[in-house]
């Protein structure tokens, strides 16, 4: 009987091997994959556990921090945002029940500390995580400035660096405030004018006159035009969807390309955009990087790609048979994001070339190790170096003595572009301004967007644009 | 030097209560920042019962296995401490069990310094095992859609099944012994595979068609598979004949087919086994959330009263947290290395008692401990199994760990009868007349 009684040993002792495996199987190897399922209620727990690193601008203002209070024998962690409503889309929240924006959830990993691959043994000391500190691009003078001069408006201001890409300010209006998101996430989410939206990245607008910047560059890259070209308009151009005029019915005769840009004139720039056609037009798109998400450091769902739509969907830049005089002056349901708008700036600024934007200047984890570091990376070739030049130059012109006169600064050679799109009301107006300073070397390249405003972009976007690229130069010292 | 063992017995019992005062003082430290003694009366009560029955063992049956005490006392510490993670309260009742416990323990070992007399009352406990689960079939209550407790007039539910799984073993300790012959012995053959005479069977259909009617009327599919289960490893422990186990095994299939067919509750739990993932909220609810907590317990574990099982409102994060559950519960704080731990104590158990079996002199005492230990044993796989999906979930009881008041009386009460069949091999005192070697 005992050979029995051993076999039967070895065939329970076998279950008890398939039970070690299995169980082997659950918290070690697939233990990860678990722990990510979005529906895993140990993983909001844990959240709680963590503690998170800070967020500071680049000028070193603090803007989210973790604080602890014992809970239960444990430290139980809490986000709190100082100065919540300087950039509350960029940074975004971090909250149990609403989940995660911004940076707060794209640079989830370093904040929670579960950064770099953890060795065994680290993994084994499960002691409170600790996250590391997350520096961004914004300086808080010119987040502060961009915050102003939207105040009490609908819009959104990006600013960036044209040399690097860095993201010198991203504000929205209206904004709302982090430290309201934990209490109050149901009155933001209703409120009007949609403060969640972050319309620098996911406001579509039609870009109106600041599109001919691009329609400029498309005819001086194919060589089919030079500033001196002279053109002469009377006041309206005929396309097969019907005659174009001049903003305000303005006649403006003989003049060359530089003149068309500094006065903005429609006629001229139809008659550029017809005789580019679909390519020549979607060629310039292309290389300003319409048609896609602009590769930001922001989550997936809080980006948007410009370009010519069709109902929702996004077309080819170069799709035949479009009214290629209508795009060049920003019309044919062209609608196109503060921030790409503001890229288009930047990559005349930049001598023609465009850098990948990005928010997040480094992570350094709490034992001062820098455990990320923003890279400057060149996102595409828009323009050669000379054409980008004379567009440019074209644009300093628009602020020296054309439409955008406003936006002019004491002592720096600024360029720039208006842009006024007519709303359904013929009364209001989307005024926009995109342009950099100085000139020369560049600091900031700058675009501005005010929703719904009787002014023009001459009017209201331009001195906006001014707060901005003075604060922008007052940060740079 | 016949107190040898006991003393081994007392050395491995100091660090078990070690083992399990640290586990409770965890849990308790982990409540709060102050220095926290409530557990202590509970402990002292739990060191208090272990005593007592090492005491018993030492008077009453001294040349016991030293080992089978000490493994239960590391499983009931860690078990104790993980209710009482779970729920102070239910460790409160869960003491005065482990006391009732002791008490069955010290009744057994008192009581029945030979347990071969049972085997002249084999068909009289065979019959009070099936009365006690004709008698949850008759006026059981349903708890989470199964039939298995008897509710008691103050509102105490016991679990008969419990007490009827070790009758049963015990009759078929019995009966095997009777028929072992007859049964390895076949008088006829159908094709190569021998069968012996159809009514040397009667006794088996009977038990293969109780355990189906459990499944159907009760609704326990856990406890019919552990009756099923240990009968063929006692069959096969008799007549050394894998053929029973094949045919008894195909039987079972097939019978647990029709009941997968037939009753919509065993298709949920085997749905909820294969496809956890489809239905997380609903019929995966509580294997997803118990593999989430694995999960989260990783290599090494939060710590015992750290891990996130039990919300600020009380309300479990596992259903059947403390029952069913218990060892996602330990394997959760104390992470796969815990889990492995509680998992070779078990493994030891069992080695323990198939040793005590082998051990034995007399076919009867060793179809009774490899009866119970298979028991004890297969408990385990198909809790541990089902939770770690390794076997659809069944509601039986992990061996001194679940919170249940059944479970650990009986399961005391088995103990004991394993450490009476030890003492009494080793004693090699003969009863009636001996048999000579097995």
């Amino acid at each position: 009987m005992n050979t029995s009684i051993r076999r039967i040993y070895l065939a329970f002792t076998a279950g008890f091997l398939a039970l070690i495996l299995l169980l082997g199987y659950w918290q070690v190897v697939a233990a990860d994959s678990l722990n990510d399922r979005p529906q895993n209620p140990q993983a909001l727990q844990r959240e709680k556990r963590v503690d998170r690193g800070t967020i500071t601008t680049s000028d070193g203002i603090l803007l989210a921090e973790s604080t602890s209070k014992r809970v239960a024998g444990q430290d139980e962690f809490s986000r709190s945002y100082i100065n919540g409503a300087l950039a509350p889309h960029v940074v975004g929240y971090s909250s149990t029940r609403e989940g995660k924006t911004g940076v707060e959830s794209e640079y989830n990993r370093f904040l929670a500390g579960s950064f770099g691959d953890q060795p065994i043994l680290d993994r084994l000391r499960r002691e409170t995580k600790r996250g590391a500190n997350i520096t961004l691009t914004l300086d808080s003078r010119v987040q502060q400035a961009a915050v102003d001069a939207l105040s009490g408006q609908r819009g959104a201001i990006v600013a960036l660096d044209p040399t690097t890409g860095a993201v010198l300010a991203m504000a929205s209006a209206p904004a709302f405030d982090l430290s309201d998101v934990e209490s109050g996430f149901e009155a933001i989410r209703t409120a009007d004018g949609s403060p969640l939206l972050n319309r620098a990245t996911q406001g579509r607008y039609p870009p109106g006159s600041t599109f001919k910047v691009v329609t400029a560059t498309a005819g001086l890259s194919t060589g089919q035009f030079v500033p001196s070209t002279r053109f002469d308009d009377t006041g309206s151009f005929d396309t097969p969807g019907g005659p174009i005029q001049n903003f305000g019915g303005a006649v403006f005769g003989d003049h060359n390309m530089i003149e068309a840009l500094t006065r903005s004139i429609n006629t001229t720039f139809a008659r550029i955009g017809t005789t580019l056609g679909p390519s020549g037009i979607g060629n310039a798109m292309d290389g300003f990087g319409f048609g896609e998400e602009p590769p930001i450091d922001l989550p997936d769902d809080q980006v948007v790609a410009s370009g010519r739509f069709d109902g929702g969907s996004l077309l080819p830049n170069d799709e035949a048979g479009i009214d290629t005089a209508r795009i060049a002056i920003g019309q044919e349901r062209l609608a196109v994001t503060p921030l790409q708008m503001a890229l288009v700036a930047g990559a005349i600024a930049n001598r023609g070339t465009m850098r990948q934007p990005y928010i997040v200047e480094s992570a350094v984890d709490r034992g001062g190790k820098t455990v990320y570091e923003a890279r400057v990376n060149d996102l595409k070739q828009s323009a050669s170096a000379e054409v980008s030049e004379q567009v440019a130059d074209m644009m300093t012109r628009v602020v020296l003595e054309g439409t955008g006169v406003a936006a002019a600064l004491q002592g720096l050679s600024v360029a720039g572009k208006t842009g006024t799109a007519e709303t359904e009301d013929a009364a209001r107006n989307q005024a926009w301004f995109i342009g950099f300073a100085p000139a020369e070397n560049p600091i900031a390249a700058i675009a501005v967007v005010i929703e719904d405003t009787s002014g023009t972009g001459g009017s209201v976007a331009a001195p906006a644009f001014a707060d901005v690229m003075r604060a922008a130069v007052t940060a740079k010292g | 030097m016949t107190q040898g063992r006991r003393w081994r017995e007392l050395g491995f019992l100091l660090p078990a209560a070690a083992l399990g005062a640290l586990a409770a003082g965890s849990v308790a430290a982990s409540r709060t920042d102050e220095l926290d003694l409530t557990p202590l009366p509970g402990a002292l009560v739990i060191l208090a019962v272990f005593l007592v029955m090492h005491m018993v063992l030492r008077v009453r049956a001294p040349l016991a296995d030293p080992y089978v005490l000490p493994i239960v006392g590391v499983i009931s510490g860690i078990g104790l401490a993980a209710v009482y993670r779970v729920d102070p309260s239910l460790a409160q009742d869960q003491v005065i069990w482990f006391a009732i416990g002791g008490a069955v323990f010290v009744g057994v070992i008192a009581l029945l310094p030979d347990p071969r007399v049972l085997q002249s009352y084999r068909y009289l406990i065979g019959l009070g095992g099936v009365a006690l689960l004709l008698i949850t079939m008759a006026f059981g209550t349903t708890i989470n859609g199964a039939k298995l407790w008897i509710e008691l007039p103050g509102g105490q539910t016991v679990q008969l099944g419990e007490v009827a799984k070790v009758l049963i073993v015990i009759f078929i300790a019995g009966y095997l012994r009777d028929k072992r012959e007859v049964l390895a012995i076949p008088d006829r053959s159908i094709g190569r595979i021998g069968l012996p005479a159809a009514r040397h069977f009667g006794p088996v259909v009977v038990l293969v068609a109780l355990a189906l009617a459990l499944v159907v009327v009760l609704n326990d599919f856990g406890t019919a598979l552990l009756f099923f289960g240990a009968f063929l490893a006692m069959l096969y422990m008799a007549t050394g004949r894998i053929a029973y186990v094949g045919a008894g095994t195909a039987l079972f299939a097939a019978g647990s087919a029709v009941v997968y067919a037939a009753v919509p509750r065993v298709r949920d739990r085997v749905d909820a086994w294969l496809h956890p993932f489809d239905d997380p909220e609903g019929r995966g609810f509580q294997l997803v959330q118990s593999l989430y907590a694995l999960a989260d317990g990783g290599i090494g574990g939060r710590g015992l009263g750290k891990a996130f099982l039990v919300g600020e409102d009380g309300q479990r994060v596992i259903p059947a947290l403390e029952t069913d559950f218990i060892f996602s519960a330990v394997a959760s704080e104390l992470g796969y290395i815990g889990g492995v731990a509680v998992l070779l104590s078990f493994l030891l158990l069992m080695q323990r008692g198939f040793v005590i079996s082998s051990e034995a002199n007399d076919g009867f005492s060793k179809l009774l401990a490899g009866g119970l230990t298979a028991v004890l044993a297969l408990q385990t796989l198909l809790i541990v199994g089902g939770v770690v999906r390794l076997v659809p979930l069944t509601g039986v009881t992990l061996p001194f760990m679940s919170y249940g008041g059944s479970s650990v009386v009986t399961n005391f009460g088995l103990i004991a009868l394993l450490l009476a069949v030890s003492h009494r091999s080793r004693a090699g005192v003969p009863v009636r007349r001996r048999r000579g070697r097995e």
